[in-house]
């Protein structure tokens, strides 16, 4: 990361830190009172005054994997790898196509791409429930992985787009002057090029998947439950699971640490659709 | 879209030069996508468009009714309420989350050490799902028993004897207050990015004739960071408009109607009332204002900035 | 050979009727698997609520399947989830579920939206209906005004969901409280019967952190009475049936007409908006689910609280002050003659879009039959009766929380389903926000009163089915 300004101020630099040290810490303050919710007794959970220190327990734990919650973080991990490995396999191309060729109406595609990206999921759940409901696709796994393509797919193209025209044109053109085929220019120079861009497209990818509540919540059932449709069965008759609830958000947070902590640059990219290049 | 008189971007006069014989190749790449496309995005619209104009209370999809539908949605006071809502959420949240995101760029463009770690942390609020959010949220404020409703409010006598999620007058505030706190910090990399990708030249050169840094920030910084912070602002609004799943959990809309946004709505509508030809008029209309935003930010990023 | 056969065969009939009228219970047993024995192997697929009597029902189960070879698929979600899946299903014609249990209110919009399979053909019918099912013995009220419209019957009776009056015995038999309350009230501290004598008691038992409750400090605050107040839920239906109706007031008249906006709704409206005052800040966050919580820490001395969920938390190891409670019938208006109290009748309904009727039906007058009833009673040590008879059942006349089930008697007597109103969700949704914001303070109780008389004018002039 080079320095975008080099004025005089490397001697403030540790005020500054600070500052960002102590908004980092407030903004992470809730998470990390969640994270402690997993192992704190029932009894300590919300004892006024607020309790700091307590004996820690696993009874949250066991409890969600007596309830076969694991089986839920199953399901959420298949789904949102397959949905994830499908939306590479056809936007992969598609994302190339649009940054390296001519097309008729490329503009009007564009934007038809752009607006399935935009487009507030609950407008779309009324027609998915409706359709699905006809043709048999509720609660199952085809179906989810359907709905998950509408803003999966065209996030997808729309940000792997901005990598695929970060590449240098000259080795395709070099290539194509050896004689190669389409298809040689692809896998040879561009794919090798193009996999750091794809991996962390297709890891945001797999996040927003993972996150998804609505489409799951409506569309899903018995057989299709993800983590985050899981999380209301712990409003139980004998009142709200809390410390379950924190089991069961820190599951879901872990891979969005990972993914955080691996990707550090690229989500910018990602989540400003590439218009940071970042 | 594009006229002779913009600049033409540099890949497309790259491609140019690339064998153009087989002018069916790109089509082909983008079949695939553009079918499923079709399949999950512009066939639920039609079908929604087709139920907007159709008698389908309880889904009973009966008679042709022309823009009854929509006649009805613009005559209710409660379309108009979640309009309102919309916007003072988003006019209040989106601003402030700018602000307090450039001001926080700034500052870790000042030789903050350790970003490396800093960043991945800042980046966790943004990337967590919105249920848990949620959940966070509630076990920090709710009622008597949240966390800071009894360490910080309750202690320091702010607004006593009110929870704030169940208040017709703060719930709002509150879920603008938690939109803040998810949002501000992906702001604030997002602009720090573009902050770390402009030249160097101006800057020395501005340091030469002597300009002080308030004055190399309003002269050279802004300037040059004006169409990114408007994509960047544009899509956080978009984004900010269609927040569902956060206001669903801390207060589904309540109390009364105070945080009931068109998203909102239209889930009541479609799976409460089951007025399925009425709230698909709404998504109709709000797919058709999203539209809107969405090729005012199309236009932005591609001629300003030439980000696409 | 084949002629010893057929005497062994002609025996053994003969001493099935002779030994049936000995054998009641032996009768019913094979009512059901004989009627089930065309749709032996189907799979039928039920969708219930879980709160403890289902997690209770959940047990028995799997006798039916046994008994008649159909197989349950039986699938439990909470309360907004049930209502939210279950309707969806049925309204999107999926037909996913055979059999779906429905709250008394949600009868209305679904039977409009012919939704909901008639049963007359299949109770006529002498291949499937149990003569013996009794239905004589479900406690009427709810039954008849839950399971049938005109002349249609759409259910029997699954679920007597009700509304009881919940307090605290170590805080009313306490003796300085007691004494202190006299002098205050000029009247004994007791469970409340009256309204009034139910805010006296919040009134007087909201205390700051600090104060004395019982004699002992208090480490944080104290309130007198915790209500159901969120968006949604049984806070409308709380307030209608418990209040409004008590006053002399109503949501519709007979005919249907919204009669909201009178003195005997704004006098209930009043008393509503007092009680909220004495309740804990978070009182519209609490859903149905958070009352028992609340009242099961033990921060709150009196509740009207959903008598199932109460099953649930006066346990040992759920609640610290299991067996301090005390319950009694809903409290009325001073002087008032006739009584009413929430209650939610609830049924098991087949689908429209069923494609398994018949067995659907035999497992629904399977789960209303006494046999299963007095087990579903006895396994969960108690439980909410849908028959008279149940009363009478050791794991209830010997309850450990007697007042209970008295509160609980006196609430199932005078229990009514809502009246079908097709627009129920409508006017639920509307209403429960003027019941929040007249509790709130933001509305006053007259004009609640009048908003909600205009917001129901404007969804429908007449709202019956």
């Amino acid at each position: 990361m080079a320095e975008a300004s080099d004025r005089p101020e490397g001697s403030k630099g540790w005020f500054w830190t600070g500052i960002t040290i102590v908004y980092a810490l407030i903004v992470l303050f809730p998470i990390y009172w969640m994270a402690t919710m997993m192992v704190k007794p029932n009894d300590a959970m919300f004892a006024r005054p607020t309790q700091w220190l307590f004996t820690p327990t696993l009874e949250h734990f066991s409890y969600v994997l007596d309830q076969g919650f694991h089986w839920y973080l199953l399901t959420s991990f298949a789904l949102c790898s397959v949905s994830t490995a499908l939306v590479v396999i056809i936007g992969t191309p598609a994302a190339y196509a649009f940054a390296r060729f001519e097309m008729r109406g490329k503009d009007d595609l564009f934007l038809f791409i752009l607006g399935s990206r935009m487009a507030p999921p609950v407008c779309l759940v009324i027609p998915f429930y409706l359709i699905f409901a006809k043709v048999g696709l509720l609660d199952t796994f085809t179906g989810l992985t359907l709905a998950y393509m509408t803003f999966n797919l065209s996030f997808y193209i729309w940000v792997l787009r901005s990598f695929c025209r970060d590449l240098p044109v000259e080795l395709e053109e070099a290539a194509a002057l050896e004689g190669w085929s389409r298809l040689q220019i692809f896998r040879r120079v561009v794919f090798p090029l193009l996999r750091n861009g794809i991996v962390a497209t297709a890891v945001l990818c797999f996040i927003f998947a993972w996150n998804e509540f609505l489409f799951a919540f409506m569309l899903g059932g018995k057989a299709m439950q993800t983590l985050p449709v899981s999380i209301p069965k712990l409003i139980t008759a004998q009142g709200v699971r809390w410390g379950e609830m924190a089991v069961v958000g820190m599951t879901a947070l872990l891979p969005v640490l990972a993914v955080v902590f691996v990707l550090q640059r690229h989500i910018v990219r990602g989540l400003t659709l590439g218009a940071v290049k970042g | 879209m594009a006229s002779a008189s913009e600049p033409i971007p540099a890949a497309d006069t790259a491609a140019k030069m690339l064998p153009r014989e087989r002018s069916w190749y790109p089509y082909l790449l983008i079949a695939p996508s553009m079918l499923m496309l079709v399949v999950v995005s512009l066939i639920p619209f039609l079908y929604t468009i087709y139920l907007s104009f159709h008698a389908a209370k309880f889904g009973r999809v009966t008679d042709f009714i022309g823009f009854d539908n929509y006649a009805v949605l613009l005559a209710d006071a409660r379309f108009w309420n979640s309009i309102s809502i919309a916007a003072t959420f988003v006019f209040i949240a989106v601003p402030i989350e700018f602000m307090l995101g450039l001001i926080g760029a700034l500052v870790l463009n000042q030789n903050v050490r350790g970003r490396s770690i800093l960043i991945p942390l800042l980046f966790m609020p943004a990337m967590m799902a919105p249920i848990v959010v949620g959940l966070l949220w509630k076990i920090m404020l709710a009622g008597s028993w949240g966390f800071l409703s009894y360490n910080v409010l309750e202690r320091f006598d702010i607004l006593p004897g009110t929870s704030v999620f169940a208040s017709p007058d703060y719930a709002l505030y509150a879920l603008i207050f938690v939109d803040i706190w998810q949002w501000t910090p992906f702001m604030m990399l997002a602009f720090f990015a573009g902050l770390q990708a402009l030249p160097l030249g101006p800057y020395r050169a501005a340091a030469v004739d002597g300009a002080n840094s308030l004055q190399m920030f309003t002269h050279i910084t802004l300037p040059m960071m004006t169409p990114l912070l408007a994509v960047i602002g544009l899509l956080r609004f978009i984004d900010a408009f269609k927040v569902f799943d956060t206001i669903y959990i801390l207060t589904g809309g309540g109390p009364g109607t105070s945080t009931e946004t068109p998203s909102i709505l239209a889930n009541k509508m479609t799976f409460e009332f089951w007025n399925i030809g009425e709230a698909s008029a709404l998504a109709v209309l709000v797919w058709i204002a999203f539209f809107a935003f969405c090729s005012v930010f199309y236009q932005i990023a591609k001629k300003r900035l030439n980000a696409f | 050979m084949k002629r010893l056969h057929r005497c062994f065969a002609a025996a053994l009939a003969a001493s099935t009727v002779l030994l049936a009228p000995l054998a009641p219970a032996r009768a019913q047993d094979s009512f059901y698997a004989e009627a089930a024995k065309p749709y032996k192997g189907t799979t039928i697929r039920v969708l219930d609520e879980i709160t403890p009597l289902q997690e209770t029902l959940s047990k028995i189960i799997p006798e039916f399947e046994k008994e008649t070879g159909i197989k349950v698929e039986w699938e439990l979600l909470n309360h907004f989830e049930v209502i939210n899946k279950g309707q969806a299903d049925m309204l999107s014609g999926r037909g996913y579920y055979d059999a779906i249990m429905l709250h008394g209110f949600q009868l209305g919009p679904m039977i409009s939206a012919g939704a909901i399979m008639p049963l007359n053909d299949l109770v006529a019918n002498p291949k499937l209906s149990n003569p013996n099912l009794g239905t004589s013995d479900f406690i009427q009220n709810p039954f008849k005004t839950a399971a049938f419209v005109g002349d249609k019957q759409y259910s029997f009776i699954n679920w007597n969901y009700n509304q009881i009056y919940w307090t605290r015995a170590d805080l009313l038999g306490n003796a300085d409280e007691k004494a202190a309350f006299k002098a205050k009230y000029g009247y004994d501290l007791a469970p409340a019967e009256t309204m009034e004598q139910m805010r006296d008691i919040a009134q007087f038992f909201t205390r700051k952190k600090g104060e004395k409750l019982a004699g002992k400090p208090l480490e944080s605050d104290f309130y007198g009475i915790v209500l159901e107040g969120i968006k949604g839920g049984s806070t409308f239906p709380t307030l209608w049936n418990n209040f409004v109706k008590n006053y002399g007031g109503n949501l519709i008249d007979a005919e249907g007409r919204p009669t909201f906006d009178t003195p005997e709704t704004v006098a209930a409206l009043k008393m509503w908006r007092e009680l909220w005052t004495y309740a804990p800040p978070g009182i519209a966050e609490y859903s149905l689910v958070d009352v028992p919580t609340v009242m099961g820490n033990g921060i709150a001395a009196q509740s009207i609280a959903w008598s199932d969920f109460v099953l649930g938390v006066d346990k040992k190891g759920v609640s610290p002050y299991a067996g301090q409670f005390v319950y009694g019938p809903i409290p009325i208006k001073a002087g008032s003659k006739e009584r009413f109290a929430e209650a939610e009748p609830s049924v098991t309904v087949i689908s429209a879009a069923s494609k398994n009727p018949e067995p659907t039906f035999i497992f629904l007058q399977w789960l209303a039959d006494r046999k299963q009833q007095d087990k579903l009673i006895a396994l969960g040590e108690g439980g909410v009766p849908i028959r008279e008879s149940s009363w009478a059942l050791p794991a209830i006349t010997g309850a450990a929380n007697k007042t209970l089930y008295t509160a609980m008697k006196s609430t199932l007597d005078v229990a009514e389903a809502k009246p079908k109103m097709p627009k129920f969700y409508e006017i639920y949704d509307v209403m429960s926000g003027i019941a929040q914001e007249v509790g709130l303070g933001k509305l006053s109780p007259e004009e609640g009163a009048k908003k909600g008389q205009a917001e129901l004018l404007k969804l429908c002039t007449k709202c019956l089915l």
